[in-house]
């Protein structure tokens, strides 16, 4: 049998009755690979992503977000609502025939329209179930709500992120959920495996706070060593576009520094004990940022990390949306790619969140709600509002 | 095999080994994995050992490579000398997986790239996670997770009010990458049930930490503005933020999205009469009188115990959560409840929890933790067991410097 790489799960169908980020982006990365997904909102408003911002459009309207349109590609739109008994039926007949559903609603509320795991499994006994949660589907605040900030607090990510004389800070976006819905997506990949080779499905629970503890990385391993990690000062030098961290202070060999010092018109800096070895430049990160700050301030930001990193540093400068979109790394692995929305027009979007090569053409902009595509999986007349 | 190092392959080789791979570790005695620190640290480099004690071998003993190296075993070969790289030839042969995260071309210059390897084993899936991607013209720049937040425009929507960028000093990008390394060999895994051969996985740490930011982008292409920092602050949601409570650097976070989130706020803090005050009547209202929002909100919580303002509020319905230390989080009761934590032996770094997967699947249950191995701690079980030397053998192998189980830098 051949194949080509974006059809690696193309014979798998997937049913997404989740909503807000986390639930659907895992479904997103499954349509990435080719799974056929049928989405499936409540009628009238639809998902809670098509209210929240930022909006194409001068008005809000339901098809005018940005965070839905991008989170909600590749795949086919059905309205239906589980707490009604006659629509809960049609999704349990959809579910039948589907291998993997994705659903975010509080534990226990699936169970009670007759639609959780053990129900749907009476007629599709390897069906993959997975819940993705702000707290999981178990334990003592499996019925708290939760968001992308509360997940951050709760798994110990956001304490050490900030300056240290203000609170701590958020990582910007939507990322903790977004990293709940990758999560999400790689226990699924495991569960299809899993079920390929040994022939069971099951119930996948993902937890938005334990997603963050484990993304947290070192904080509690340092507690238990002896050491509170806090937040810290930051190392970025202001260039004359914007930011650039240098990245002299730590993984470059000694023959770069020389180099560094010619580049940036300061010779006698060679001889300067306090940037003579890598520890001495880590010990003195404030003077070395200052020094670089006066040839940095001049430069743009970009021209800086090309520069530097040609000397074998790590330099990184600081990427506004406007930046990515002309970066000609990304330009070059053609990164981006504009779909056509109906409503408004070409939209760039990051291509592919999964290797080179896999995500080719599976790529499709939202539907709109309500209007799935293919007969087969349009439910029983008079339920489908169209 | 796992030749990869810090935290991004790590993190994704640690995965497999819950889940019940083995995972065996490759280093070299003159370049061990970084996160073993320093062969002979200093005194200013103590703080990454339990208690500030390096201990007799220090590279065994960090909180890095406690952590992340986990459920693997561990092999030195010197890859640079011939009889390394016929070893490694040899042990790719048996592998399944490769993950390795070096520079760009670290492993061609050593002869042991992808086009070498998959000859040798066609059905090998060889997972390699660079900074920008194998292709491309910055394919050989070098990064930390801190940088990458920079270049995949995650630090430009992260800061507070003033606008100045700010990283996540924990390297955020890494665990994610790791994360969705792990699903990335699985469907590289079933591609081979169906085709019977392996590939090779481009992943891009870049690409990967842009993503989080996909609807910033979505919105520039359309509408041009440019996404900034917005501090705790939501485009949606207000009241929404950290607040402080009682105890040194204790904080609470709240967010409101719904009415009904609102109205159990207003009842929860006791000020009923909020709910119906103009200022704050509907979502707008509420974005556009945050200040107020946010002062009388802190003279709420300040005093109070901020897991105990969670549960108050949660018993409202209002999503809140403490802003959890990482000393908290190891004795926190939901994930204690849940077995979130493996408690693991380490028999020279000591007793402690270790971070396990974040997923639970009902019938693949992970396995139980097992120590980061010592440096080479398992020579002879590859040497002998897999590959089928003599001790003889391994001997001469170390006499010459090729494998061994103590630093030569």
């Amino acid at each position: 049998m051949t194949m080509t790489d974006d059809n690696i799960l193309s014979d798998l169908s997937v049913l997404d009755l989740s909503q807000g980020v986390a639930g659907p982006f895992c479904a997103k990365l499954l349509a990435g690979l080719g799974a056929e997904v049928i989405k499936v909102e409540p009628p009238g408003a639809g998902d809670s992503s098509r209210s929240s911002g930022p909006h194409l459009g001068d008005t809000s309207t339901l098809e005018s977000s940005a965070l839905f349109s991008y989170i909600n590609t590749s795949k086919k739109s059905v309205t239906l609502d589980p707490a009604l008994p006659q629509q809960a039926q049609a999704l349990k007949t959809l579910a039948k025939d589907c291998d993997i559903l994705v659903e975010s609603f509080p534990p226990g509320h699936l169970e009670s329209v007759g639609l959780g795991y053990s129900d749907l499994t009476e007629a599709n006994p390897d069906l993959i179930y997975v819940s993705v949660t702000p707290f999981g589907q178990t334990g003592p605040y499996s019925s708290y709500k939760g968001s992308d900030i509360v997940a951050q607090a709760a798994g110990a990510l956001m304490y050490t992120i900030g300056l240290p004389d203000k609170p701590p800070l958020k990582v910007g976006g939507e990322a903790a959920l977004y990293t709940t819905g990758v999560s999400a997506f790689s226990a699924t990949m495991m569960a299809v495996y899993v079920r390929d080779t040994q022939g069971f499905g099951q119930h996948v629970d993902i937890s938005a706070m334990e997603v963050m503890t484990v993304s947290q990385i070192h904080s509690s391993i340092y507690a238990q060593f002896g050491r509170t990690p806090a937040r810290r000062e930051t190392n970025l030098v202001r260039a004359k576009d914007g930011w650039v961290s240098p990245g002299l202070e730590t993984g470059v060999q000694e023959s770069t520094w020389l180099k560094v010092c010619e580049l940036i018109g300061k010779p006698e800096l060679i001889e300067d004990p306090r940037f003579t070895s890598q520890e001495a430049r880590r010990a003195n990160q404030q003077d070395l940022l200052d020094v670089i700050a006066d040839w940095a301030g001049t430069k743009p930001k970009e021209e800086i990390y090309h520069t530097l990193q040609a000397l074998r540093t790590i330099t990184g400068y600081v990427a506004t949306v406007e930046d990515l979109l002309v970066s000609q790394q990304f330009v070059a692995r053609e990164f981006f790619k504009s779909l056509p929305d109906p409503e408004f027009g070409e939209v760039a979007h990051p291509r592919r969140s999964l290797p080179n090569g896999w995500q080719h053409l599976a790529v499709t902009p939202r539907t709109p709600i309500g209007r799935a595509q293919r007969r087969d999986t349009v439910p029983t007349p008079g339920v489908h509002p169209q | 095999m796992d030749l990869s190092q810090v935290a991004a392959g790590p993190y994704s080789t640690m995965f497999l080994g819950f889940m019940g791979a083995e995972v065996i570790k490759v280093e070299s005695l003159s370049r061990m994995d970084i996160n073993r620190g320093k062969a002979r640290p200093g005194p200013d480099d103590l703080r990454v050992y339990p208690n500030g004690d390096p201990g007799e071998r220090p590279w065994n003993t960090t909180a890095h490579h406690v952590h992340r190296n986990i459920n693997k075993i561990s092999v030195t070969l010197d890859l640079s000398a011939d009889r390394g790289k016929e070893l490694f030839r040899e042990l790719v042969k048996v592998c399944d997986v490769l993950v390795e995260n070096y520079r760009g071309s670290v492993m061609d210059r050593l002869g042991l790239g992808y086009d070498v390897v998959s000859k040798l084993n066609p059905q090998l899936i060889y997972l390699k996670i660079s900074s920008q991607g194998a292709t491309g013209p910055e394919a050989n720049y070098g990064s930390l997770g801190s940088t990458l937040e920079q270049t995949a425009g995650l630090a430009s929507i992260t800061g507070y009010e003033d606008g100045l960028p700010l990283m996540t000093n924990l390297v955020y990008p890494d665990p994610v990458v790791g994360i969705l390394s792990f699903g990335a060999l699985m469907a590289a895994l079933r591609r081979r049930l169906k085709t019977g051969t392996g590939c090779l996985v481009d992943l891009s740490q870049r690409e990967v930490t842009t993503m989080l930011l996909g609807e910033s982008i979505l919105d520039f292409s359309v509408t041009g503005r440019v996404a900034g920092t917005m501090a705790n602050r939501h485009r949606d949601m207000a009241p929404h933020g950290v607040y402080q409570c009682s105890g040194d650097d204790m904080w609470v976070a709240i967010s409101v999205g719904s009415q009904n989130e609102w109205e159990g706020l207003c009842q929860a803090i006791g000020q009923p009469e909020l709910a119906t005050d103009t200022r704050f009547a509907d979502p707008e209202s509420r974005l556009g009188n945050q200040d107020a929002l946010d002062q009388i909100i802190s003279a709420w919580t300040e005093g109070q115990d901020h897991y105990e303002v969670m549960h108050l509020l949660q018993s409202r319905g209002v999503p809140a959560a403490p802003v959890v230390k990482g000393s908290e989080a190891i004795d926190d009761p939901h994930l204690e409840a849940r077995g979130f934590w493996d408690v693991v032996e380490h028999p020279e770094a000591g007793t402690y929890k270790q971070v396990t997967t974040p997923w639970l699947l009902s019938k693949s249950s992970r396995q139980q933790s097992t120590p980061a191995p010592g440096l080479g701690e398992h020579n002879y079980q590859v040497l002998h067991g897999i590959l089928g030397l003599s001790q003889g053998e391994i001997d001469t192998l170390v006499a010459h410097g090729i494998t061994d189980d103590t630093p030569t830098e």
